[in-house]
């Protein structure tokens, strides 16, 4: 009896159908896989912490920044002052940063200000109202850090990295 | 008990209907005026944007850039040397300012809370303050806090110096953090006591009472004192901070000494106290853990007519608080002992207070999205641990405690619901439901027979901040 129930040109067809379809989905599935990687690069990569061009220091321990964004540490290594530049709470930069550099919701740091600020033991970051003004204020303040995005950085902000 | 709960909130809810709907329409005043205030942000910031297109953005002009009409009217080189000094200071964020005024309506059946709230209910609860803080040394800061709180018969508003010290870092290196404080300090213990006067740092309007009794809470709040503090971090395990202190506590207000010497005509004197608190935290601020101590001591001098000695006053409360914070929900509890004892009156009566209290909160709050919150407390209060139903103490005179055992204690579940108008302007809700008067103000309930042992709490809040 034949084993196979259509002729050999069916067959054909059909394996050649079900390649094509196998060959969509593995295109689609890969394509897809490289959006989500390029996605996930572009919110990590797109911005960058910046500091003052007085600021001597080109990286940061990830643990010192969350103490600096923290209000903790107030003073740069070679003892000048840290001033701390921030967007609105709700600022998509400012959750995306809070959430991956410094690995805390924006809420907690908010809540860990306003013990500083009302219990008299430390002082907030300065809020700024635009990307465009922080920028200003990091190039302009001594002392000063912040975080843009890669789209705003030029030649009078230092980017600091974070090990 | 579930059963119990649901009876007395319908009888709750058929009783007050009348004023729930009264509460609804406050409510909804409460809205359209945020909205205001939110419409007219609106329009600011577009007229900002517009004045910034058209590439005349605010600045700070220097005297001779302005038309010569204006220099001449002569202002004194010191007002203007004082201004430019400021404007200068607060750009670069070395000097801050900061403020925050709230506003509560409190409606109660039964026991008074803040004023009259039993009849028709009061706005009784006004709390605002003025904070300054400036760094003009790397290592030093200058702090201090103006607060007015008109709460009822305890606090009449009067502006009185909340905090006012030097704080100066000895030692900085990566995360770790050592220095000291000198001042006037807010007395560090559980998680909230430090800033519990400013609403928006609050859970809810009212704090959890066992804990943070409203009736004493000019003791609790702050002292004249010298701390030293640590912060002790680690790149993996979290950071552990520390404040030690010692102090004068304040003892001279009406409703400390109405609370701690029921009866007693003297006045109270203040001795050396000691405070300190531990805070672990992990890097991610998710689960935070704390154990602080206070040991208090005060001085009763009699007047000359009570047949007193003057006696010394011992409360040393021990508090250990656990928080755990995710994305959208935290999950906090504080349990407490307190030690009270008298000694030195010589009257039999008044140097046998020696007893333990217990006072222990859960509470879980949910953010909805980051404009709405919501939360659930339990909150339990004993006066004396070894007599949590009061039995024991009305049994010691009959003739005048029988019937007030349930001064002796309070359990109260509380739900609440906040919504973030802008992030500088909040509006609250919150139910409470008390078995027990033990945190009531004698104060505002001067008749102890008066008091009812079931009763409920209504409050809504509008808090705006700068």
């Amino acid at each position: 009896m034949n084993p196979y129930p259509f002729p050999y040109f069916v067959r054909i067809i059909f394996i050649y159908y079900c390649l094509s379809t196998y060959r969509f989905f593995a295109c689609r599935a890969l394509l897809t896989f490289f959006l989500l990687t390029a996605s996930q690069a572009f919110a990590v990569n797109h911005y960058e912490v910046v500091i003052n061009k007085s600021v001597g220091e080109s990286h940061i321990s990830a643990h010192s920044l969350r103490s600096v964004f923290s209000m903790h540490l107030k003073t740069w290594p070679d003892g000048t002052k840290i001033r701390v530049f921030v967007l609105a709470d709700d600022d998509p930069l400012h959750q995306i940063f809070s959430k991956e550099k410094l690995n805390v919701f924006p809420y907690q740091l908010r809540s860990t200000w306003d013990r500083l600020v009302f219990s008299g033991t430390g002082q907030a970051p300065i809020k700024v109202n635009s990307i465009e003004e922080m920028l200003e204020k990091v190039t302009s303040t001594p002392g000063a850090i912040g975080y843009l995005w890669r789209a705003y950085l030029n030649e009078n902000v230092n980017a600091l990295t974070i090990k | 008990m579930k059963m119990l709960t649901r009876s007395q909130l319908s009888n709750f809810l058929t009783g007050f209907s009348g004023k729930i709907v009264k509460q609804f329409m406050l409510l909804l005043l409460f809205g359209s005026v945020s909205f205001c205030v939110y419409a007219e942000n609106l329009g600011t910031q577009k007229t900002i944007t517009n004045s910034q297109s058209q590439g005349t953005s605010l600045k700070w002009l220097p005297a001779y850039a302005l038309p010569s009409f204006i220099t001449e009217v002569k202002r004194p080189t010191w007002i203007n040397n004082a201004a430019d000094w400021y404007q200068k200071k607060s750009v670069q964020g070395d000097l801050q300012i900061h403020g925050f005024i709230g506003q509560s309506y409190i409606v109660t059946s039964h026991n008074d809370v803040f004023g009259n709230s039993d009849k028709g209910g009061s706005f009784g609860l006004t709390e605002a303050g003025l904070n300054m803080s400036f760094r003009p040394l790397p290592k030093l800061l200058v702090s201090a806090q103006v607060l007015s709180r008109r709460a009822g018969k305890g606090n009449s508003g009067m502006p009185r110096l909340d905090f006012a010290f030097l704080d100066y870092r000895l030692y900085s290196h990566e995360a770790n953090q050592f220095g000291i404080r000198a001042g006037r300090l807010k007395n560090p213990f559980g998680f909230y006591n430090d800033t519990r006067d400013v609403p928006f740092t609050r859970p809810s309007i009212l704090l959890p009472q066992s804990i943070y009794f409203d009736r004493t809470r000019n003791l609790a709040l702050s002292g004249d004192s010298v701390q030293m503090y640590g912060d002790f971090s680690h790149s993996k395990w979290g950071t552990f901070s520390t404040q030690l202190g010692f102090f004068f506590p304040i003892v001279n207000d009406k409703d400390t000494r109405a609370s701690v010497l029921e009866g007693l005509s003297g006045r109270l004197t203040r001795e050396p106290s000691y405070i300190g608190r531990g805070i672990y935290e992990t890097n991610d601020k998710r689960i935070r853990l704390a154990v602080s101590g206070v040991w208090l001591n005060a001085n009763y001098v009699p007047t000359i007519t009570e047949p007193l000695s003057s006696g010394a006053l011992q409360f040393s409360p021990i508090y250990f608080s656990a928080q755990y914070n995710a994305e959208r929900w935290s999950l906090t509890s504080e349990y407490a002992i307190r030690h009270f004892a008298f000694s030195g009156f010589n009257n039999q009566k008044l140097d046998d207070t020696n007893f333990y209290g217990e006072s222990y909160y859960v509470q879980g709050e949910y953010r909805f999205t980051p404009k709405w919150e919501g939360f659930v407390r339990y909150d339990a209060l004993f006066t004396d641990r070894s007599d949590k139903s009061g039995k024991q103490w009305a049994s010691e005179n009959p003739a005048e405690r029988n019937g007030l055992e349930h001064s002796r204690y309070a359990k109260d579940i509380t739900v609440g619901l906040r919504w973030n108008v802008t992030p500088e302007f909040m509006l609250r809700a919150e139910y409470h439901h008390v078995i027990g008067t033990g945190w009531l103000s004698g104060l505002d309930n001067p008749d102890k027979a008066l008091t009812n042992k079931e009763w409920d709490l209504f409050a809504i809040q509008g808090s705006y901040r700068f």
